[in-house]
């Protein structure tokens, strides 16, 4: 039973990891309905951030974490400025999103080993790796605040887009862009604003990243699990790329404790492919009216 | 319109691959940068009669690239210095590298370049028996030797009882290595129980666990767990989580120092408390770095002391040059850099066939001991294992050790 619960605490540690990441596709997928292959890079870049402020400028922790999310939200909306947007106002075919997500991905990705290098980071110790001790539980400081900081940034965004002007701006525009720029909404800012959150929050999920393990230019890579669990969840839903995440994190971690780390991705892709062919819009997926 | 955005995809693809091809820069410092830039730049060079060329491979990107860019930081220093003493056989020598990014399609295509490309003498390399093992088909065709540098697997250099003809080593091999890890821990550190965990998709990995397991199981010794994750996994709670219920004395991890660094952090934060050990995977400044507290008081087995009085001189020539510490693979580097040395002035012949011929029959000092190639096995035969303790963020040399003594 013991071992259940510490597999639990662990499965929930790496979900909440997933989820900070899947929010970001499912918020760009439900306005513009493709996935945002550049989200890696935008995580990874996040965390160099975090590693620069913290241990070139010594900033405060609070200060280098809130700066590496507001510099990759700015760099999210660069990239959809140079890699989308000209696309978008061109009506190009869907494929080229999905080339230009990847060539940005690519492009972001080489960016760094030629100019950082490819080698690894070390963040400084901020926080004390001591664990809480629960008894003969054992829950990593760490852990905890990176389920803390998600809690508290998802239920953010969900009371954005539920109860502000903005937020109900986003879904109109996920619903119907054509006819939600004929209401006198301005898509092209609700697309530069669903960015700036994707950024932001793929900012701090980098800096968490890069604390919990470490920083190196393939670490983007980690967020195709969060991909995986966000067409899980229902890939356009916030609450599906949060339970996809939870869900997906839980699974492999008993998987692994209870089988063999072997069958942790054979499993979970086999339950994910499963799901989809009874369920293709996901767990939580909802009909387009629904989105965001 | 649709045109241009064509060309824009294209452009952006273009450039990131230039970027690929430029980006192995480790540190924003200059002589780093100078060292990145090398092979691009030697690589255009034609061969004259005056200039001899050395291929190197190994990891210039991805996890391993602290290894790969020591190693070729060393070659190529050890190439200056040989041209500036007037040269080998009167000619000046001249090192190109390619990057494998850890990968054996990436070495298997580099070491074909490096032979028909480049007409290469002898290749230096690479840093990983996964890289090594696959490369042996190119180099029987092409007729070149190569120098494996910390390739450990036995696979290297025979396979199925054959000795592959143009694959050397200047390490020992992973059986040893095994062997002596558990040999340690059980007749010196008297540990009984003993938990495994290992990388399933890499055959370094595998092959120390195989031979750890033999030799503590026929000490006496109990496997009270057997764990396994994929390379490139950043979390291993969940098996660490099952290890810590068989309640073992020790941990060994045999596999590389990132995975080792995250794995001996989750391991204290699950409150595990016994001692890690691991291979020569394990030293690098960046396990230090990333895991200084986790892996206090662990062992590993090593090539070389840190210490011995026999690498000092080229510690500090090292250290001079690059401003930074020699990493464990620079050492290996610079004693297979010798084995070629030697065997061509043994030759007194830069046919790649004579420098083959001569390197069966090493018998050499190098820094991490004497190398003597065995002519049926092209391995480093009766070289001692070093073992090393880490002790406050220090790699303590313990003492030389053979699972036989």
């Amino acid at each position: 039973m013991i071992q259940f619960l510490q597999q639990m605490i662990n499965g929930l540690s790496i979900g909440s990891v997933y989820a900070l990441m899947a929010v970001g596709y499912s918020l760009v997928y439900s306005i513009m309905n493709f996935s945002n292959f550049a989200h890696g890079g935008i995580i990874m870049l996040g965390a160099y951030f975090g590693f620069f402020f913290l241990t070139l400028f010594n900033w405060p922790f609070a200060m280098a974490f809130l700066g590496a999310a507001i510099c990759a939200a700015i760099l999210a909306v660069l990239v959809e400025r140079v890699a989308y947007k000209p696309l978008r106002m061109r009506n190009a075919p869907f494929l080229y999103f999905i080339i230009s997500a990847m060539g940005a991905s690519m492009f972001i990705e080489n960016f760094v080993i030629a100019t950082i290098g490819p080698t690894f980071k070390t963040y400084p110790t901020v926080f004390s790796r001591e664990p809480f001790r629960l008894g003969p539980l054992f829950i990593g400081r760490l852990d905890t605040m990176m389920f803390v900081i998600s809690a508290i940034c998802l239920a953010a965004l969900i009371y954005f887009i539920d109860f502000t002007k903005m937020g109900k701006a986003i879904q109109a525009t996920a619903f119907n862009p054509r006819a939600s720029a004929l209401m006198g909404i301005n898509t092209d800012l609700i697309i530069i604003t669903v960015f700036a959150i994707g950024g932001f929050l793929a900012g701090i999920a980098g800096v968490l990243f890069g604390m919990k393990y470490t920083v190196y230019p393939q670490i983007g890579f980690i967020t195709i699990k969060s991909f995986i669990a966000a067409v899980f969840g229902g890939l356009g839903s916030l609450p599906g790329a949060v339970i996809g995440s939870v869900i997906l994190g839980v699974l492999e971690t008993l998987i692994s404790g209870y089988f063999s780390s072997q069958f942790r991705d054979l499993i979970s892709f086999s339950l994910l492919i499963f799901i989809l062919v009874f369920r293709p819009i996901g767990l939580m997926g909802k009909s387009t009216e629904e989105k965001a | 319109m649709r045109k241009f955005w064509g060309i824009f995809l294209v452009l952006v693809l273009v450039v990131s691959m230039v970027a690929v091809g430029c980006g192995q820069k480790q540190e924003p410092a200059k002589e780093e940068q100078k060292a990145q830039e090398a092979p691009k730049e030697e690589a255009k060079q034609e061969t004259t009669g005056d200039v001899v060329k050395v291929g190197w491979i190994g990891s210039l990107t991805g996890d391993q690239a602290v290894w790969g860019q020591c190693e070729f930081n060393t070659v190529k220093m050890l190439v200056e210095e040989i041209n500036a003493q007037g040269g080998l056989l009167g000619k000046k020598l001249e090192a190109i590298g390619y990057d494998t990014r850890g990968d054996a399609m990436e070495a298997v295509n580099a070491v074909r370049r490096l032979t028909s490309q480049d007409k290469v003498v002898a290749i230096i390399g690479p840093n990983a028996s996964g890289q090594a093992i696959p490369i042996s088909t190119v180099l029987e065709e092409m007729k070149v030797p190569d120098i494996a540098t910390v390739a450990t697997n036995p696979k290297v250099t025979v396979v199925d009882g054959k000795t592959k003809p143009f694959n050397f080593r200047v390490c020992f091999i992973d059986p040893y290595q095994g062997a002596v890890a558990a040999g340690y821990a059980v007749d010196v550190l008297k540990f009984k129980k003993a938990a495994v965990l290992y990388d399933v998709a890499d055959d370094y990995s595998q092959g120390l666990t195989e031979f750890f397991i033999k030799t503590f199981t026929e000490k006496g010794g109990e496997i009270v767990a057997k764990e396994a994750f994929k390379s490139g996994d950043t979390d291993f709670r969940p098996q660490l989580s099952k290890i810590k219920t068989a309640n073992p004395d020790i941990i060994f991890m045999p596999y590389f120092f990132k995975e080792v660094a995250l794995s001996a952090n989750q391991a204290r934060e699950l409150g595990i408390k016994a001692v890690l050990m691991g291979g020569d995977g394990w030293p690098s400044e960046v396990l230090l770095e990333m895991a200084r507290d986790a892996v206090n008081g662990s062992y590993f087995v090593n090539h070389v002391d840190f210490d011995d009085p026999a690498v000092q001189d080229f510690k500090n020539r090292y250290m001079k040059k690059y401003d930074r510490k020699v990493e464990l693979n620079g050492y290996l580097a610079h004693d297979a850099f010798l084995m070629f040395v030697d065997a061509v002035k043994r030759a007194n012949s830069f046919d790649p066939v004579a420098i083959r011929d001569a390197l069966e029959t090493t018998n050499i000092q190098g820094i991490t001991g004497n190398i003597k190639i065995g002519k049926d096995t092209h391995n480093p035969e009766g070289k001692e294992a070093a073992i090393i303790k880490i002790v406050d963020g220090k790699y303590v040399f313990q003492q030389k050790y053979s699972p036989s003594k």
